[in-house]
């Protein structure tokens, strides 16, 4: 008897601890973001806006290779597919931004479809190497296609009045963030969630436990899609022009990297990593230029090559040291959180 | 305790070939309803590929399958599940990464009652039915002596762990038909006799119907209403556990020549 009180009473701690730590993380990360995003000007909005966007073509790789355990190196063509749809959407049709959003993630919804039912027969590096040119084909195939991308100068995507200035764009960028964030804690907790944790370690027994497998692998295609489009058609409305060099390879690369070293299933982790190389292109030639000491093989021209080569080195040290990710590292603060939360509903 | 009531599941001419090789053949058996029946036979005998079969996960060549008054040879393995067919796995069919208690709550997944999109969007529905759930599988994890673990990952726990946990995900599934692939591996002479109590209970209890892959003589002597003897993927015999223990052929070909009275 006295064990059980002391059992409930060391739960309810625990929940209790795990619910402040909980509301301490959220409003840490807001006050990160705020401080910038209030004092730092239109280039910090701006920052912010691409370090959200980031994060949700993060967190979209997550859905797709961290819950349901499926590889896309053509990750490029769902994004892109998504901001050629709002741009053309807002250019061609004078569509509202609302509208614009909704096509490009219905666009990238149909394409992650389509390279699902692909993926149903493949799996693996067969599945790394299917995406990899369907991503390659895309690029040079439906990115250049005059009529739909505008070509060489790209397709405009002027922003409406409402979200014109950078702060409200990055506003609205932050809510989508939100959003995603939201959905994806709720897909881990619910059936779905478990359904592809099953499905991810052995189709076998995800379908003897009653799992649709291919009802499943499509579902996360689509929702990987669909957040992926979502994430193209923000970045449409905030870059303002879209043009197929945004979307070559060489970041379809980066973005998957940076899910891993963030760590996957790690929402947190996800979300600091896309951060970090969302801004890395922007705060890396500013900040070589400034040192003391110019190395002769360094200037403006390998500027763009070198987030690829720092995220690999990040994955290696990643790899080696913390095979979870970003995620892993943070586990001590965030996993009294979750396990407290646990703790409580039990 | 026997029971005359219908057949829950029958397999007419099961036929399975790898290649050359003729996994099963011509297999037919059935499985009266609240009955415990056991599936026996040397190793590669084709026993858990009958399983295999029966749940869908291969596709015979040759033969029907019919499970609770309808054939189910051409459903998926998902759908057999839905009909109320559950099963543990020889190499435990536990998700490794996800506690006890997620594990045992994957098991419900047919009857969470609410959809994966209901779910992802956060319904209103959802939060309650997840508790309830929650609760349900607390109860089937405090009756297997699991609460001490159910938080723990399943990976990390040690295999006779694991090996429960297998076996209270396929009854959280709220199975009619329950086959078991080797419940006593792995299980001291003693406890795989306390099993024979467990199943017995559960088929009370539950209306439960088994079919079970044993290698354990005296568990199947025990339990099972009647037994099933393949050799080489094909029916030796079948009867009750007495009368096979005495059969001159199952002796020579399960039992290896050794007269042993088990």
């Amino acid at each position: 008897m006295a064990t059980a009180t002391l059992v409930l009473t060391r739960v309810r701690i625990r929940g209790r601890i795990g619910l402040v730590l909980r509301v301490a993380l959220v409003l840490a990360a807001l006050a990160l973001v705020a401080y910038p995003l209030l004092y730092g000007g239109d280039v910090w909005a701006q920052r912010i806006s691409r370090a959200a966007i980031y994060a949700i073509i993060g967190l979209s790789i997550n859905t797709l290779t961290g819950h349901a355990g499926q590889i896309s190196l053509g990750h490029q063509a769902f994004v892109g597919i998504g901001a050629f749809f709002a741009a053309f959407t807002a250019s061609r049709l004078g569509a509202p931004l609302g509208f614009g959003l909704a096509a490009a993630a219905l666009a990238g919804t149909v394409t992650a479809l389509l390279v699902g039912m692909v993926a149903l027969r493949v799996t693996g590096l067969y599945l790394a190497l299917v995406t990899l040119a369907f991503g390659l084909t895309a690029e040079t195939t439906i990115f250049n296609w005059r009529e739909f991308t505008g070509g060489g100068a790209g397709a405009f995507a002027p922003r409406p009045a409402l979200v014109e200035t950078d702060f409200a764009y990055a506003v609205l960028c932050l809510g989508v963030l939100a959003l995603v964030l939201y959905a994806d804690w709720r897909l881990v907790s619910t059936k779905a969630g478990r359904a592809l944790a099953a499905v991810r370690n052995d189709e076998d027994i995800a379908a003897t436990l009653g799992v649709n497998v291919t009802g499943y692998k499509l579902g996360a295609f689509c929702l990987s899609g669909l957040i992926a489009g979502l994430a193209g058609g923000l970045f449409a409305y905030w870059n303002q022009v879209v043009q197929a060099l945004d979307f070559e390879f060489q970041v379809a690369l980066v973005w998957v990297l940076m899910t891993v070293v963030g760590g996957l299933r790690s929402r947190l982790g996800v979300v600091i990593a896309s951060s970090f190389f969302a801004l890395l292109p922007l705060t890396l030639p500013n900040f070589l230029s400034g040192l003391p000491w110019q190395p002769p093989f360094l200037n403006e021209a390998v500027y763009h090559v070198l987030p690829p080569f720092i995220v690999v080195v990040m994955l290696l040290v990643v790899l080696r040291f913390f095979p979870g990710g970003l995620g892993q590292l943070l586990a001590p603060v965030t996993g009294p959180a979750t396990r407290g939360s646990k703790g409580a509903r039990r | 305790m026997k029971r005359t009531g219908r057949q829950l599941l029958k397999v007419e001419g099961l036929g399975l070939r790898f290649g050359g090789l003729q996994v099963l053949d011509d297999l037919s058996l059935t499985v009266g309803e609240g009955r415990i029946v056991g599936l026996i036979g040397p190793n590669g005998a084709g026993k858990t590929s009958c399983f295999n079969c029966l749940t869908g996960v291969y596709r015979p060549q040759q033969g029907r399958v019919f499970f609770d008054g309808r054939e189910v040879s051409r459903l998926p393995t998902h759908r057999r599940a839905r009909l109320g067919m559950a099963r543990t796995w020889q190499n435990l069919g536990v998700i490794e990464s996800l506690t006890v208690t997620e594990n045992v709550m994957l098991a419900q997944h047919q009857r969470t009652g609410y959809s994966a999109l209901a779910g992802l969007l956060g319904l209103a529905g959802t939060w309650g039915r997840e508790r309830e759930l929650r609760r349900d599988a607390d109860e089937i994890i405090d009756y297997f002596g699991l609460a001490d673990v159910a938080d723990e990952r399943v990976g990390e726990l040690p295999y006779g762990v694991r090996k429960t946990c297998d076996m209270a995900m396929a009854l959280a599934s709220d199975p009619k038909l329950l086959l078991l692939d080797e419940p006593a591996s792995g299980l001291s002479p003693e406890e795989a006799l306390g099993l024979a109590d467990t199943l017995r209970e559960l088929r009370d209890r539950l209306r439960l119907t088994i079919l079970m892959i044993e290698h354990h003589v005296p568990l199947v002597a025990e339990v099972c209403d009647h037994v099933y003897v393949l050799d080489f993927g094909r029916l030796l015999t079948e009867g009750g556990p007495e009368e096979i223990q005495r059969h001159p052929e199952v002796i020579t070909a399960y039992l290896g020549g050794s007269h042993g009275t088990a």
